[in-house]
């Protein structure tokens, strides 16, 4: 007999907490959003920077860990150095977002507690990935990604940590210096790479498309990472010109990966267009339309379409990406658990069948209205549009929590 | 004298669907070649969709499983290759049809 090996998919118990509560946080982001005014809506206003952080790090960041411990293995082609440390992250991530999130919103004497919790939460999960890195006799494109990838995170979090400690009054440092490069080693470092090179691995996956160079992701992984190291240096200088020029270089950088992605989705010779294929197109679609948005930008100075375009970025480009991921991970997961010890032994479901189709149907239809419709709001500064692509949001959110629940307790 | 044909391993191994596309590993075009010997021995080359293919033990070991049933068979060897690289032409028209290849 050939032995299973378990190191390509952890115990589902152990990921099963990152998809719940990340698909709760983005319910709870949606409903913050009732708590927005045109107003006063700009990057400095708490409300927004704890939305920010309610959205990337309970949602984003949650689920994209909870996805890690398994994909991770997958694409380093090695086991796991320690995966239960897995258990331990998701508790602290929970508790440092809701401790930021309620520091910014209340009381900024929370936020160095919530920075410390969250900054040990991630050097678990950043030192776990590198000691399994360091398993991988030689690193690939994709491997390298992760490493890069994780090493801006390091970064990203020690920048962030000493921002709240500032922020608190704890010690003293210039936050404007610090700003921009806790965004760039966050956003283009460590999520763009990742999702760079973790996409090119699963959406030739299941769309079977094959044949295609991958000389654009080469380009645009390491164009974002010298951008994010200029960034960097642009932040902590203050050199403005340099900051100009790192926009630029990061937008170059996300087309060129946006082209490889067009290229797979031309080449795929799966067609259908089920709730992941139609997940992905919006998502990219927000991603274009969130570039044309930040262009606009720098013609016009205006910052409402500067929060336009990161409104697409995160909840158009990140948020359908991974809702749509979720519809092939957690299946998959589920099956591998309950089903795969049954195969040849009885009639077993495919991961098709464990989609529930009205619910992830209506998510779809719901997210995507709510997040044109905000969209428009923050360009054209209407309330009302706000309130109304919440509303959507709300009942999309519900529609994908419903969806999780279903699919984490399939039963045959 | 082989103990089995490729055809009749073939057949045997068509059994093993895979459970994202929902088609069986031989319709896919997955299983280049199956050979036996006269003492039922069963030599498999096949591929998979992807080198990251989070089920490939799985998926070997199911092949074997399927072979297992074969009557009077012996050792059986499932050998996995990446050349040629398995691509969307290599799949039964059956398949590239309901994908909409």
């Amino acid at each position: 007999m050939f032995k299973i090996s378990q190191d390509f998919a952890p115990p589902f118990k152990l990921i099963a907490p990152f998809f719940i509560l990340g698909s709760f946080f983005y319910l709870f982001s949606s409903l913050s959003l009732f708590s927005f005014s045109v107003d006063d809506f700009s990057f400095a206003d708490p409300k927004v920077i704890a939305f920010t952080h309610l959205f990337l790090l309970g949602f984003v960041m949650m689920i994209i860990f909870g996805a890690m411990a398994q994909l991770v293995p997958v694409v380093l082609e090695v086991g796991h150095f320690g995966v239960e440390l897995f258990y331990a992250i998701w508790p602290l991530l929970l508790i440092g977002t809701l401790l930021m999130v309620f520091g910014f919103l209340y009381s900024s004497a929370l936020l160095p507690y919530g920075g410390v919790v969250v900054l040990t939460s991630m050097m678990i999960f950043v030192g776990e990935i590198f000691l399994t890195i360091a398993k991988v006799k030689k690193l690939t494109l994709v491997m390298s990604s992760v490493l890069i990838s994780n090493t801006f995170l390091f970064f990203g979090i020690i920048f962030g940590l000493l921002m709240a400690l500032s922020y608190a009054g704890t010690i003293s440092v210039d936050i404007s210096s610090l700003l921009k490069a806790h965004i760039f080693s966050v956003l283009g470092g460590y999520i763009s790479i990742t999702i760079m090179g973790l996409s090119i691995v699963l959406i030739p996956m299941f769309t079977l498309s094959h044949s295609f160079s991958l000389r654009p992701l080469e380009i645009s992984i390491s164009l974002m990472s010298v951008t994010v190291v200029l960034a960097i240096l642009a932040s902590l200088f203050h050199l403005e010109w340099l900051s100009i020029i790192c926009y630029i270089l990061a937008i170059v950088a996300m087309v060129i990966y946006a082209y490889l992605i067009y290229i797979i989705y031309k080449i795929r010779p799966r067609k259908e267009n089920d709730i992941y294929a139609i997940s992905l197109m919006f998502s990219y679609s927000s991603l274009l339309v969130s570039i044309v948005v930040a262009l606009l930008y720098f013609v016009v100075q205006k910052e409402n379409y500067l929060l336009a375009s990161m409104w697409l970025l995160f909840f158009g480009f990140f948020g359908f990406l991974i809702t749509g991921h979720i519809y092939k991970i957690i299946p998959f997961l589920v099956w591998f658990e309950r089903f795969s010890p049954l195969v040849g032994k009885q009639k077993i479901p495919m991961l098709v069948d464990m989609i529930p189709q009205k619910s992830s149907q209506a998510q779809f239809i719901f997210c995507a209205l709510g997040v044109s419709l905000v969209t428009i709001a923050i360009l054209f500064k209407s309330n009302i549009l706000i309130g109304a692509g919440a509303s959507f949001l709300v009942m999309g959110a519900l529609a994908f929590i419903r969806s999780v629940l279903y699919m984490i307790n399939f039963k045959n | 004298m082989a103990m089995f044909t490729k055809e009749e391993i073939f057949k045997a191994i068509s059994t093993v669907v895979d459970p994202e596309v929902g088609f069986n590993l031989v319709e896919m075009g997955l299983i280049y070649d199956a050979s036996s010997d006269d003492e039922g021995n069963v030599k498999v080359t096949m591929t998979l969709s992807t080198r990251a293919c989070p089920l490939h033990q799985m998926i070997l070991q199911w092949v074997k499983e399927a072979i297992e049933k074969l009557p009077n068979v012996k050792e059986i060897d499932v050998e996995v290759v990446w050349e040629p690289a398995w691509n969307i032409s290599m799949a039964d028209d059956n398949v590239k049809k309901a994908l909409g290849a």
